[in-house]
C-alpha cells in the first residue's frame, strides 16, 4: 500500500495532476451541475481502481488516509481539473458513518460496495413538515420480527433517483421525547414500497427528489446504532456533513471561474474588481486553514462538535459571494444563461450562482448553525 | 485560550504563565494609569518580562535566550495583549530580535541580545518612511561610508516602542542595497518626537541628520539586510495577528458576559435571536484569525520562506486586523450606552485594536501585498 502521506507535496500533486487530465473525460469538465451516476460511473470506477476514490477514509477500509495538508491538495487538484460532483453520499456520509458507529457485520456488508461502486447512496433526512425543525421527522418504523416496516416520505433527498440504498431517519418511538424516538437504518432502494419522485430546482435539473415509503420492510441488522440513538448518529454525521459541505473546494470552482472571465474581460486592470477579488481570495485561504483545523481534529480520531457549524456557514456563504462577484464581473453577460465563450474558454456564469443557493439552506440552515453557535458554543441564554 | 498553538502540555504551560504575569500586577488598571501618564513601559515589569525569560524568547540560547519559535512568541504576545499589557514585547522582543538574529553581525549579536535578554538594552526598530509601504527597500534614508564608519540621513517613521527605546535598528540605502545600522538614542543629529496614539502609546519619527555609526555599528551588510528585514517583518506581522486575537478574544468575553447578565424586557439581552447571531458571525471572524494564526505560527516554525511566507504572514495580518477592528467595534454596540464611556474596558479593547491594526500594515495594505505576491507564479501557493 502507498503512503501518500510520505510523499512530498509537490510529487503528490503533480501525480494527481497527470492522472486527473489523463483520465477525467473532457465533457465532464466544469459541468454546471452536479453529475449524474451514468455520466460519472466509469470515472468512480477509474479512480476506485486507482485506490484513489476515498482519500478521507482510513487505508484498512479502502480509503487513502490522507492527512489535512495532502486533503486539500487532492481538493485543489480536483477543483483545477473541473471534476464535477458525484453522487458521493456513501463516500461522505454513510461510509464514515457506519466506520464510527455501525457493527464489524455491517463495515463488511457495506463498506466495499461504497468503493466498487455498486451501492450508491442518498440521505433520507427531511420531511414535508420536517425541514430547520429535523427532529420533528414522523416517518415511522415498527418493528415485526426481525424487519421495521416503514411508512412515511423524504423529501430533499439528493441523486434518490440514481441511488441503490437510502439511510433513514425514522420515528420509532412516538412517546419518548422527539430527539429520543428516533433511529437510523439502512434502506435498500429495491425494496417493494419506495417509490421515487424527482422535484425540478431552480437551475432547472432534477438533482433531488421526493422519496415515498409505504410499508417497506427492512431487516433489523441494517440498524446502525442502537435503536432510538438515531439523533445522536445523526447528529455525529451532521459533524461529517459540515465538513463536508465546509470543504473549500465549491467555492475554488467559482474562483476559477471568475478568473478565466477575469483574464478574458481583462479585469486585472480594474482596481475595484481586484479588491474585490482579493478580499474573497483571502475569505477563501483563510476558510482553508479553517477546514484544515477540523480536518486535522478528524484524524486525530476527535468527534466534531458544534462549533464545526461556522465552517459551514463561512464556506457556503463565501461560495455566494464568489458567485455573486463572477455576475458582477460579467456586466450585461451577468444574466445569460448557459455557457458564454469568453476567450478561448466558456463560462457558466449563473451557474455556481444556483449551485451555491442550497447550501445556505441544507444541512440545517445557516440560520439554524448561528442559533446551535450561540447556544452550544457560547453558551448564550435561551 | 491559546488554541492557534499545536496542543501541548509545554504550549499549556506557557499560556498559563503569561495569564499568571497577567493577573499579578499588570492587570487592564495599569494600562490606564500609564495611559494617563503618556507612558508604555514600566522598568519594572519589563524587568519581569525578562525574569520569565520571554524577552529573549526567540534570542538562540548560545546568546542567553530560550531559543524557542514564533509559536511561543506568539502564545506570549497573545496573553499580554488580552491584558491589555503596554510593554513594547512585540516590537522589541520579536522585530527588532529577529533582526539581529537574522543579521550577519556574529560580534554585535554576542555584545547586544545578552542585554535584551535580561532587559537592560531596549532597542526599537526604525524602517519605514511612508505609510502603507510595506516593502522593506523602499527607504529614501542614506548612509555613506565616512572616516571609517557611515553618515545616515533621513527620517523613519511609525517606530512603536520608540519612547522607552535605548537605541534603534535603522535601514538605510547602502553601496546600491540596503543595509541595517545601530543608533543609539542620543546619538548626535538623532531626533525622536513622538505622537500619541489611540491606546495611549506613542507613535515615533526618528530624524536622521549627519548621524554617525562606528564601522561595527553596521548590524546587517547589504548582504544579508533585505533578507533579514523582511523576515523579521513578516514574523512581527505574524506576532501582532496574535496580539490582536487576544484582544478580540477578551472583548468578545466581555461582550459575552454582559449579554448573559444585562436584562431587559425582563430577560437577559444575550436570549434575543438577533444579538446571538450578531455574536456568532463575531465569534466566527475570532476564530478565522485563530486558524490562520495557528497554520502562520506552524509555518514559520517549520522553516516557510520567501513569498508563501510573505503571503501567509499577511494573511494572518489581514485577517486579524480586520476582525479584532470588527469584534471591538460591536462589542461597543453589544454593550449600549455604557459601551460608550470612558469607564467602559471595550473601549480600552477598541483602542489597542485600532493601534495594532494599523501598525506594520493594516488590512488593506496587507490583502495588496497578498494580491501582489498571489499574482507571480506559484506565489501565494500556502
Amino acid at each position: 500500500m502507498i503512503d501518500y502521506n510520505a510523499l512530498t507535496d509537490d510529487a503528490f500533486r503533480a501525480g494527481l495532476r497527470v492522472f486527473f487530465e489523463a483520465n477525467y473525460p473532457r465533457h465532464l469538465r466544469f459541468l454546471p451541475r452536479r453529475m449524474r451516476w451514468h455520466e460519472c460511473r466509469d470515472w468512480y470506477l477509474a479512480l476506485s481502481k486507482k485506490g484513489w476514490l476515498a482519500p478521507h477514509w482510513p487505508p484498512e477500509h479502502g480509503g487513502m488516509g490522507l492527512t489535512p495538508g495532502k486533503l486539500i491538495i487532492y481538493f485543489e487538484e480536483t477543483e483545477r481539473a473541473g471534476i464535477g460532483r458525484m453522487p458521493d453520499q456513501g463516500l461522505t456520509m454513510v461510509g464514515p458513518t457506519i466506520i464510527r458507529f455501525g457493527n464489524d457485520a455491517q463495515r463488511r456488508k457495506f463498506l466495499p460496495p461504497i468503493i466498487a461502486g455498486e451501492h450508491v447512496w442518498c440521505q433520507g433526512y427531511s420531511e414535508p413538515n420536517a425541514g430547520s425543525d429535523l427532529a420533528s421527522l414522523q416517518t415511522s418504523a415498527v418493528l415485526e420480527g426481525d424487519e421495521f416496516v416503514i411508512n412515511g416520505s423524504k423529501i430533499w433527498t439528493s441523486m434518490a433517483h440514481d441511488a441503490t440504498h437510502i439511510y433513514v431517519l425514522v420515528r420509532t418511538d412516538r412517546q419518548a421525547k422527539k430527539q429520543e424516538g428516533i433511529s437510523f437504518v439502512l434502506v435498500d432502494m429495491k425494496t417493494p414500497g419506495i417509490t421515487v419522485r424527482p422535484i425540478r430546482n431552480i437551475a432547472g435539473h432534477e438533482e433531488f427528489c421526493q422519496v415515498f415509503f409505504d410499508n417497506v420492510r427492512t431487516p433489523r441488522a441494517n440498524l446502525v446504532g442502537e435503536l432510538n440513538a438515531g439523533w445522536t448518529i445523526a447528529k455525529g454525521l451532521l459533524g461529517f456533513e459540515r465538513l463536508n459541505i465546509g470543504s473549500p473546494r465549491r467555492p475554488l470552482q467559482a474562483l476559477e471561474q471568475i478568473e478565466v472571465l477575469a483574464r478574458a474581460r481583462q479585469l486585472g486592470d480594474n482596481p475595484a474588481f481586484v479588491e474585490r477579488l482579493t478580499e474573497l481570495k483571502l475569505d477563501l485561504a483563510d476558510l482553508g486553514s479553517l477546514y484544515a483545523r477540523y480536518v486535522d481534529k478528524v484524524r486525530r480520531g476527535e468527534a466534531l462538535g458544534p462549533d464545526v457549524s461556522m465552517l459551514k456557514i463561512w464556506a457556503t456563504e463565501t461560495y455566494q459571494r464568489l458567485s455573486e462577484l463572477l455576475i458582477e464581473a460579467a456586466g450585461e453577460y451577468g444574466a445569460f444563461e448557459g455557457e458564454i465563450p469568453v476567450g478561448d474558454a466558456s463560462v457558466d456564469i449563473l451557474s455556481p450562482f444556483y449551485t451555491s443557493r442550497p447550501g445556505t439552506i441544507y444541512g440545517g440552515s445557516n440560520e439554524i448553525q448561528r442559533n446551535i453557535l450561540a447556544k452550544y458554543v457560547l453558551k448564550l441564554p435561551g | 485560550m491559546t488554541n492557534f498553538a499545536h496542543p501541548s502540555e509545554h504550549a499549556a504551560l506557557l499560556a498559563e504563565s503569561v495569564a499568571d504575569f497577567v493577573r499579578r500586577g499588570t492587570t487592564v488598571a495599569r494600562a490606564r494609569t500609564l495611559r494617563e501618564a503618556g507612558a508604555e513601559c514600566d522598568r519594572a515589569q519589563w524587568r519581569g518580562l525578562a525574569q520569565l525569560g520571554w524577552l529573549g524568547v526567540l534570542v538562540p540560547e548560545r546568546f542567553g535566550g530560550m531559543g524557542l519559535g514564533i509559536t511561543e512568541a506568539a502564545i506570549v504576545a497573545e496573553g499580554l495583549a488580552r491584558g491589555l499589557v503596554p510593554e513594547p514585547f512585540t516590537a522589541t522582543a520579536v522585530l527588532a530580535v529577529s533582526i539581529l538574529v537574522g543579521a550577519d553581525n556574529e560580534a554585535f549579536m554576542a555584545e547586544k541580545l545578552p542585554q535584551i535578554v535580561t532587559g537592560k538594552l531596549l532597542p526599537a526598530v526604525a524602517w519605514q518612511e511612508r505609510a502603507g509601504e510595506l516593502d522593506p527597500g523602499a527607504t529614501d534614508a542614506v548612509a555613506v561610508a565616512f572616516e571609517g564608519g557611515f553618515r545616515l540621513n533621513g527620517v523613519k517613521h511609525f517606530i512603536a516602542g520608540a519612547v522607552d527605546a535605548d537605541a534603534f535598528l535603522v535601514s538605510a540605502r547602502h553601496a546600491g542595497d540596503l543595509a541595517l545600522f545601530w543608533v543609539p538614542r542620543d546619538s548626535a543629529g538623532a531626533r525622536l518626537t513622538q505622537q500619541r496614539l489611540a491606546d495611549g502609546r506613542s507613535s515615533g519619527t526618528l530624524g536622521l541628520t549627519d548621524v554617525m555609526v562606528a564601522r561595527e555599528g553596521m548590524i546587517a551588510s547589504p548582504a544579508v539586510a533585505r533578507a533579514a528585514l523582511a523576515q523579521a517583518l513578516d514574523r512581527a506581522a505574524v506576532v501582532v495577528g496574535a496580539e490582536l486575537v487576544g484582544v478580540m478574544g477578551r472583548a468578545l468575553e466581555l461582550s459575552l458576559d454582559y449579554m448573559r447578565t444585562r436584562v431587559q424586557f425582563g430577560k437577559p439581552i444575550g436570549s434575543f435571536q438577533a444579538l446571538q447571531h450578531r455574536a456568532v458571525d463575531l465569534y466566527l471572524q475570532q476564530e478565522l484569525a485563530t486558524a490562520v494564526l495557528a497554520e502562520a505560527v506552524h509555518a514559520l516554525d517549520g522553516g516557510l520562506d520567501g513569498a508563501p511566507r510573505a503571503a501567509l504572514a499577511s494573511r494572518t495580518k489581514a485577517r486579524a486586523s480586520e476582525a479584532a477592528l470588527r469584534i471591538t467595534r460591536e462589542a461597543i454596540q453589544l454593550h449600549g450606552a455604557i459601551g460608550f464611556t470612558d469607564d467602559c474596558d471595550v473601549g480600552l479593547y477598541t483602542k489597542r485594536a485600532l493601534v495594532l491594526s494599523a501598525w506594520l500594515g493594516n488590512a488593506t495594505a496587507h490583502r495588496r501585498r497578498y494580491a501582489r505576491i498571489a499574482a507571480q507564479p506559484g506565489g501565494a501557493h500556502d
